[in-house]
């Protein structure tokens, strides 16, 4: 009886989310895997078939594997530094009672902005005039390093890198907070007597206690990290000269701007197959460790 | 609950006491440590504060003086800029726009993913589990993977350029997480409510809606908050499937001002203040809310 009842009751509950997902999210998908098979130009109602094409001329474009190191230069920059800037944060708010709600108001603000704001005034900070980062350059003696960041294609990939760093530190600095939280304090000081210096302390004290939400944050920077778009989109879009095209941004050029939509679809589908094992993995490892430390 | 309440612990960068140290002296070192801290921390937290306040700075700034010095601190404090971008430059509509997308998605997510999150924690049916990996599937896959194919797909349903397209892509894009995050709530609570609930005669639906559901209330709290944040903050959604222009929100109508060579940055400013204004309001107001939303969803499912 009640599990009729339960069953029933979940099914309708159930209905709108999937709904939702069947027709915004898995019906575009399986399209995607038709476009990646048809050359679509947008316009026309059936599209040929031109089988693998889309996959063979993917691996044959250079452009590709410039966008796909950009990539992978992204997701390791962008996930190690707002790791590490968040923990060393972090650890210095550990323990200070004194302004810690301003202070975490601060740092967790640049988190809620919308992007397309950051994008636009770190487009000021990197104004290769009256900028504010090449003003504070010049001042301080280095006027020989200023140049225009979002222009010159050797450092645009970087300064969009270190815009976006900065939105995302935040994060990692409430996560990191509540996670120290739990960390056994009397463990730590216990070390401290042994002679464990700073680092160690660190490494074999505090990082082994607070691993699951280690692993989380690092599963979920790193998600984000294979999909970037929306920055760069805005902050560059891709340039210049490609030189911050990453497969997401490339795909949508190809998409919407050159109305090869069968090929930027392929083009998207890539970063998906290569994302997808690692937030897997990673979850996986995450799952055993927070088991481990509850003993369930 | 945000406060720490704990002694203070060890210092990461600090070397060990030496052997013999007197009371007085550990706690002088401490003291400067303490200093050592808070005056990193302030470096730091004025680092990441100085691009909102260069946005603050420029919105207020007259005309001219944004000609002189674009991105410079302001020296006269002037609304000129803001009104003439909350009337001439239409961020009345885009404000009202943005509101237009942001409420009934946030209500819809709400809605949708507390009864999903139920269904997925407590109520047991074939194929629950796989349905679950599907919809949470949502969070993994990029979201430019399936933008292309929903464009044309909306088009086709009649959905593309309307609020009422745009609302149901916003819900259904954070109803993945949503699910998740309602889903870990509601496993925490004890089976004994739900048996004692229906020893007592109280239907399915009862348990749900009258024991269950006041006992999550600060879980669908956090998840509003951060809900409308992303909501109101999403970019591509409108971007992409709004193109018109009648139904611009704050965002794309931003985005739409720094396209042409001669960007006018006054107006710019101000536009960035009064999306960005409501964002920090709420977020301040909020903020522990909306921190712990992020910590409990983050580290409970």
């Amino acid at each position: 009886m009640t599990r009729r009842a339960q069953r029933r009751l979940g099914v309708l509950l159930v209905l709108p989310v999937v709904a939702l997902t069947v027709v915004f999210f898995l019906l575009p998908l399986a399209n995607a895997l038709v476009y990646s098979v048809v050359d679509f130009d947008g316009v026309s109602s059936n599209p040929p078939f031109v089988g693998l094409a889309n996959f063979r001329e993917m691996f044959a474009d250079d452009e590709v594997w410039h966008a796909l190191s950009n990539n992978a230069i992204w997701i390791v920059i962008g996930t190690v530094a707002p790791i590490a800037i968040g923990l060393l944060i972090a650890l210095l708010l550990w323990g200070v009672e004194r302004g810690s709600v301003l202070y975490r108001l601060c740092f967790f603000l640049p988190y809620v902005l919308p992007g397309i704001a950051i994008g636009i005034v770190w487009g000021w900070i990197y104004d290769p005039v009256q900028g504010l980062l090449n003003k504070t350059l010049a001042a301080v003696g280095l006027g020989s390093l200023a140049r225009g960041w979002l222009g010159d294609p050797r450092w645009a990939l970087y300064a969009v890198l270190v815009t976006a760093i900065w939105g995302a530190t935040g994060f990692a600095v409430v996560i990191f907070i509540s996670a120290l939280r739990n960390v056994d304090v009397e463990l730590v000081d216990a070390s401290r007597i042994d002679g464990a210096a700073g680092p160690a302390r660190l490494w074999y004290v505090i990082l082994p206690q607070i691993m699951p939400v280690f692993l989380m944050v690092l599963t979920l920077t790193l998600v984000g990290g294979f999909s970037v778009f929306d920055i760069i989109f805005i902050m560059t879009g891709g340039g210049p000269a490609d030189a911050t095209n990453v497969i997401g941004t490339y795909s949508y050029t190809q998409a919407f701007q050159l109305s090869r939509i069968g090929y930027g679809t392929t083009l998207a589908l890539l970063i998906t197959v290569l994302s997808v094992p690692f937030a897997v993995a990673l979850n996986r490892l995450q799952r055993k460790l927070s088991l481990q430390g509850t003993g369930a | 609950m945000a406060t720490t309440t704990q002694a203070l612990p060890v210092l990461p960068d600090l070397p060990p006491e030496p052997r013999g140290a007197t009371v007085h002296r550990v706690s002088g070192r401490r003291r400067a440590g303490l200093a050592l801290r808070h005056l990193l921390l302030i470096v730091m937290s004025v680092t990441t504060v100085i691009p909102v306040l260069l946005v603050v700075s420029t919105a207020l700034k007259t005309d001219a003086e944004v000609k002189v010095d674009p991105f410079g601190l302001f020296t006269s404090f002037s609304m000129e800029s803001i009104v003439r971008a909350w009337t001439e430059g239409q961020f009345s509509d885009y404000l009202l726009n943005s509101v237009l997308l942001a409420v009934p998605s946030t209500v819809l997510i709400i809605v949708v993913s507390t009864m999903a999150g139920y269904t997925f924690a407590r109520l047991p049916f074939p194929g629950r589990t796989l349905l679950f990996y599907v919809v949470v599937l949502g969070l993994l896959v990029p979201f430019f993977t399936y933008m292309i194919p929903l464009y044309f797909q909306l088009r086709s349903m009649g959905l593309l350029d309307t609020l009422p397209g745009a609302v149901l892509v916003l819900t259904s894009t954070g109803t993945s997480f949503g699910t998740f995050f309602m889903r870990a709530f509601f496993s925490d609570l004890p089976e004994e409510l739900e048996q004692a609930a229906r020893i007592d005669g109280c239907s399915e639906w009862r348990i749900f809606t009258s024991v269950m559901l006041p006992l999550v209330s600060s879980g669908i709290g956090s998840l509003a908050v951060f809900t409308f944040i992303s909501t109101w903050n999403n970019f591509l959604v409108p971007l992409l499937y709004l193109p018109g222009g009648g139904y611009r929100p704050l965002t794309t109508a931003l985005y739409a001002f720094t396209g042409g060579r001669s960007i006018d940055i006054a107006p710019l400013a101000a536009g960035t203040l009064i999306t960005i204004l409501p964002i920090i309001v709420l977020f301040v107001v909020l903020q522990k809310q909306v921190t712990a939303g992020f910590i409990s969803g983050a580290v409970k499912g």
